[in-house]
């Protein structure tokens, strides 16, 4: 077997296992809609239960609980928390890749991308899911401090924020550009 | 020529033949040209080889010669036929269609350049390492493609998806065979041969089911957003996306931020 055959049959290999990836269809497709006021109802809910998830992992009530309680109970209690926390930081990812699925619906319905944006949200997604999946298995160890998640949900809400108003004036001057052109079109001018 | 062989080689021209009148009759040829234009060039070409090979034999050097340039004309029929495809993918979105043109024909030149290296300037190779380079390049701008389609969550019509993956196929296929048969097996050229003319018939078979009913002309472009949207909007979402890395990295590196 010489450098060449395995070089070009590897590459012949990893092409077939892509496109057997890329071209198989998702079961459960997600609708493109055209209409970017339909984008406004993809609401980012599971910040807001934040101070839930804050009151449930706090040392007050651990504390209480390791005072009063059995080894087992705590040990319940301590399995109970990291499983509503990585609950929470599933969600918390649900929501990131829903903000950047509306990101690439807006990239799509437009008439210009530009390449650098594409590109640096495709490194940091790749970067998001990569660090995501070290954290994940942080806390799955019991290593990560908890209390930090604080950050990663307010820049969620905050991105989620900004985009809905943004998605609001996009839909604004949508129905502004469908009624300019009904307007012309009651006129009988062909519009191109 | 084995009378296997020949019998596979007739079989191929009349499933192009059918295929082409698949194209007239269901009015397809308007909707893919260049493909049309493919198929025509395919039945051409065989028929010609046929009566070449026939004139001046199968082994002989004006047949060799002709053969390789037919073989040119073929791909660069087979290339057109692509990049129509590709158009049919994505061109209904215009910047990413924009974006996708630059990507998929830099990532065709860097496979070209890759292929031309790879064999270390074999000249007494140069046809099949050019061949072969060409047909890795179409074959990795379909997987592009699908990927392209897939990252954005666009939905091309199972016409061109099929068209798509008959050519990728194709493609793949005769890498592998240009790289085995010209340096390792030339003994079994022949076995070669016929596996290439079975892949053919397979993907020709993809193609014909894949044109059977007439596709319908679609919207040619989606409702578009005003540019100022994508501009003010993108550089928003980066930023926010930035600093959610640098928070998850905190995470991961807790002892930075502890005073």
């Amino acid at each position: 077997m010489s450098f060449t055959l395995i070089l070009f049959s590897s590459f012949i290999v990893i092409l077939l296992l892509v496109l057997g990836w890329a071209a198989r269809q998702p079961q459960k497709r997600r609708r493109l809609h055209a209409d970017p006021r339909s984008l406004e109802q993809r609401g980012q809910c599971h910040t807001n239960y934040l101070p839930q998830i804050r009151q449930a992992l706090a040392p007050a009530d651990y504390e209480f609980v390791s005072k009063r309680a059995s080894r087992e109970v705590q040990r319940r209690v301590r399995r109970e928390r990291r499983s509503v926390v990585l609950a929470y930081l599933a969600a918390l990812r649900g929501d990131f890749q829903s903000l950047l699925r509306m990101a690439r619906v807006i990239a799509v319905l437009s008439p210009q991308v530009v390449a650098v944006q594409e590109f640096e949200r495709l490194r940091l997604t790749a970067q998001f899911a990569w660090r995501y999946e070290l954290i994940r298995w942080k806390l799955l160890m019991g290593l990560a401090p908890m209390i930090q998640l604080d950050g990663l949900s307010n820049l969620v809400s905050g991105l989620s924020v900004r985009m809905e108003a943004a998605l609001k004036e996009l839909g604004e001057r949508a129905a502004a550009a469908a009624e300019l052109a009904s307007s012309i079109d009651r006129r009988g001018l062909d519009v191109v | 020529m084995t009378q296997f062989q020949q019998m596979m080689w007739a079989l191929n021209t009349v499933t192009g033949v059918f295929l082409l009148a698949l194209l007239v009759v269901r009015k397809n040829y308007r909707m893919y040209p260049a493909f049309t234009a493919y198929i025509f060039v395919n039945v051409a070409v065989a028929t010609s080889l046929f009566f070449i090979y026939r004139l001046w034999g199968f082994s002989s050097t004006a047949s060799w010669r002709f053969a390789w340039a037919m073989q040119a004309v073929t791909v660069c029929a087979r290339a057109l036929a692509v990049a129509e495809v590709c158009r049919h993918f994505l061109s209904r979105y215009t910047g990413i269609w924009a974006l996708a043109q630059r990507l998929l024909l830099a990532c065709a030149g860097l496979v070209l350049l890759y292929s031309g290296l790879a064999v270390r300037h074999q000249w007494a190779l140069a046809l099949p390492t050019a061949d072969r380079g060409l047909e890795l390049s179409i074959a990795t701008v379909i997987v592009m493609l699908f990927l392209f389609a897939r990252y954005y969550d666009l939905r091309p019509e199972r016409t061109d998806r099929a068209l798509a993956i008959g050519f990728c196929l194709y493609s793949c296929f005769r890498v592998l065979n240009d790289t085995i048969s010209d340096r390792y097996l030339y003994g079994y050229a022949r076995i070669w041969s016929l596996l290439e003319t079975l892949a053919f018939f397979a993907s020709l078979s993809v193609w014909s089911w894949a044109l059977r009913k007439s596709r319908t002309e679609t919207a040619s472009n989606e409702e578009l957003l005003p540019v100022g949207v994508y501009q003010s909007i993108a550089p928003q979402i980066n930023l926010r996306l930035r600093s959610l890395n640098d928070q998850l990295s905190k995470i991961w590196k807790p002892e930075v931020t502890r005073h």
